[in-house]
């Protein structure tokens, strides 16, 4: 075929898109191999063929199910001595069959919808079976992800019995909120009122945070905008300190704590999370996007450093303080704080909620409601505030 | 040579005096620094500072701390066998979950990257949602009970594959796979959030001049268009994954009983937690916090190192 031919099985792109300009742009330049047109996807055919596949999986499904049935009300026939016979252990063997057609039947839905909904050259670089693997990989992970959240927060919906039955099952048959009321008898019976963990706990998260956002902002503020002799190696060492541990600096802290006589205060929580270096280096970097003509501007309107760092720059870090203040309510909800606070009026909620937790079996029920009243507060803060952290964390990287 | 030697001094004391001379033009700087700066000194760098100068003590709070040299460091390399356990425990929890982890996160940020917008928030959310659970490892000693009523246990007879509950949690032979699975399970944290959001900053129009430039697949788009302009986010998510994977405490405090069976799951901070907080030897627990230290530093420069090579 000569060139000329050539260029005309080339199809001119019939959208704006910029890709397929340029595509066309090299084809014609000869600087790309022309792809051939694919076939149409036959819509008929693939929809009839599709629910023969998920037909012939949900019998399956069904097969199994009522032989399960059977095969357990024969087992129990025996148990009751009303038949005679051997003991049928193949029940295994069709649960095996059952999650096996689940699971293809959710394959098999994904390939559907990604077959029918998979737009022609949307992305470059992108083919179908890559898509199809990628969203099946992601699925499995994101179901072994969840599984233990959701199986916690079923735990704490199910009534004694279900919690100790074989099998178990990880949906909760009868819902109740026996867990949650029980916990609340328990902790109603301590010695210090539940109400006073739960004070604690809120005091010190609310005044770390203000604090802490208070004073890293300040810093962050500097560093980030003014060249100052130091203002580099100090921020070198913040780097640093992002990988210290509080196990790692918790003995010398407890020896310094007790030589400022803080031992047993708050201030033994509230003082180091207010220094916390995370929320230094977000909004040190976060800042450092902000342009520097704005800060001149004020300076040449006759605003103070104090004032531009309180009217211009805090506004336009909104994203950066959400972000910092998720990081520090995470941290500071999440302390126990066992090792610098000794007095039980003073201890934290999660700590009187481990105490419950460690109660042993006996406990299990309200140890999973403990776990879920914990882990709902930074989740659902952060399901709140998502876009707003992303936007912070976009500037988070560890430049050279 | 005199000379040479005297102009660099004068050149250095000219430096120093415009260095003194810029600070005093910013003192301002300084006061907005100082209140971050006091507390980050006294919560951050004096506990190092003394962590190092105790572990050459012998320090039981009660008592002045007691120079003892490297006493300290020798006990727990010579005679410590427990310590030997814990380096052994921390270093294959930090070998396996810290690259793994440190992978998975960018791969999923990647993947995760493709979906459209309102499945992108639900599987952040999915993802990250572990690391920031609090305790929620804990319902993993439910699933791995040793008992037949444990999840895992019961799934595993009713199939077939084992005729006897197993002891997951006090079974030496288990507790280390099963840390590390929890681990694992909790490592998507912020670093992967770094990932997530500087996949959404990277310049569309590179893609674009890559697939003109003949990039074919999305693997090669991954290899020479992604991953060298997340590289801050790289070295950022570094830093994260060895600070996740050198800390291990509360999982096999949780999972495995303090003190574990036959040790198996001690790792390096619960054998400081141990001295310093049970014992009190405060000396002692420091010098570990000190080896600890050290190692991460270490490591962390290793790693930048490596990474800053990636795409290059």
């Amino acid at each position: 075929m000569s060139s000329k031919k050539k260029i005309q099985h080339i199809k001119p792109p019939e959208t704006n898109d910029r890709v397929d300009q340029l595509r066309y742009l090299a084809q014609i330049r000869g600087e790309l191999e022309i792809e051939e047109e694919k076939p149409k996807l036959n819509m008929k055919r693939f929809l009839i063929i599709s629910l023969c596949v998920l037909l012939v999986l949900s019998a399956g499904l069904v097969f199994c199910h009522l032989k399960i049935d059977d095969i357990n009300l024969y087992n129990q026939a025996l148990d009751a001595g009303e038949v005679t016979g051997d003991f049928d252990a193949s029940v295994s063997y069709y649960m095996l069959g059952q999650v096996a057609a689940i699971a293809l039947m959710v394959i098999y839905v994904i390939f559907m919808v990604v077959k029918i909904w998979h737009p022609k050259r949307r992305k470059p670089n992108r083919s179908f079976w890559g898509d199809l693997g990628i969203y099946l990989v992601m699925l499995l992970f994101a179901v072994a992800m969840a599984f233990p959240l959701v199986f916690s927060i079923c735990s704490a919906l199910k009534p004694l019995d279900e919690l100790f039955r074989f099998p178990p099952k990880v949906f909760p048959q009868h819902v109740t909120m026996d867990n949650f009321s029980d916990l609340f008898v328990t902790m109603g019976q301590s010695w210090i009122p539940f109400s006073r963990y739960l004070t604690n706990t809120v005091f010190i998260t609310f005044i770390g945070t203000f604090g802490h956002v208070v004073i890293a902002s300040m810093a962050a503020f500097v560093l980030a905008k003014y060249d100052f002799p130091g203002g580099k190696f100090f921020f070198s060492v913040v780097v640093t300190a992002l990988m210290f541990s509080g196990y790692v600096t918790g003995i010398p802290n407890y020896v310094i704590m007790s030589r400022l006589g803080m031992i047993d205060t708050y201030w033994a929580i509230i003082l180091p999370a207010f220094a916390a270096p995370i929320g230094l280096f977000l909004m040190k970097q976060f800042m450092e996007g902000l342009p520097t003509a704005l800060i001149e501007a004020a300076h040449i309107d006759g605003a103070g450093e104090f004032r531009i760092f309180w009217s211009i720059i805090m506004p336009n870090v909104k994203p950066a303080w959400l972000t910092i203040i998720i990081f520090s309510v995470q941290n500071l909800w999440n302390t126990n704080a066992a090792t610098v606070i000794y007095s039980e009026e003073k201890k934290t909620l999660v700590y009187a909620l481990q105490q419950i937790q460690a109660g042993g079996i006996a406990r299990t029920g309200q140890a999973a409601a403990v776990t879920v009243i914990v882990m709902l507060v930074p989740i659902t803060i952060f399901i709140l505030s998502q876009s707003q952290i992303l936007e912070t964390m976009a500037s988070s990287g560890l430049k050279d | 040579m005199e000379s040479t030697a005297r102009k660099y001094w004068k050149m250095k004391k000219e430096n120093f005096s415009y260095g003194l001379y810029k600070a005093k033009k910013m003192k301002v700087c300084y006061l907005f620094l100082l209140p971050y700066a006091a507390l980050f000194i006294a919560f951050f760098i004096l506990p190092i500072a003394t962590s190092i100068y105790y572990s050459f003590t012998y320090y039981n709070i009660l008592e002045a701390p007691r120079f003892i040299g490297f006493q300290n460091y020798i006990n727990l390399i010579l005679q410590d066998e427990v310590f030997l356990t814990a380096v052994k425990n921390t270093f294959v929890i930090a070998v396996i979950t810290g690259p793994i982890g440190y992978i998975l996160s960018f791969l999923f940020a990647w993947f995760i990257n493709e979906l459209p917008r309102w499945l992108r928030t639900i599987a952040v959310v999915v993802f990250y949602a572990p690391s920031i659970a609090g305790n929620a490892f804990y319902i993993f000693s439910i699933i791995f009970r040793g008992d037949a009523y444990g999840y895992l246990n019961s799934f595993l007879l009713q199939f077939g594959f084992i005729d006897a509950p197993l002891l997951w949690l006090t079974d030496p032979k288990y507790i280390l796979p099963v840390i590390i699975v929890v681990i694992l399970w909790m490592s998507m944290g912020t670093g992967f959030l770094s990932f997530v959001a500087g996949l959404q900053g990277v310049d569309r129009s590179m893609y674009e001049a890559g697939y003109v430039d003949g990039i074919r697949n999305r693997w090669q788009e991954l290899y020479y268009i992604t991953l060298p302009s997340m590289k801050p986010m790289l070295l950022f998510g570094a830093v994260m994954a060895i600070t996740q994977a050198f800390n291990v405490c509360d999982v096999p405090r949780a999972l495995a009983g303090y003190p574990s069976t036959d040790y198996a799951a001690r790792t390096i901070v619960t054998h400081l937690f141990d001295y310093g907080f049970s014992r009190f030897e405060m000396g002692y627990a420091s010098a570990i916090a000190t080896v600890l230290f050290l190692v991460m530093i270490l490591c962390n420069k290793v790693i930048q190192n490596a990474l800053r090579k990636v795409g290059t």
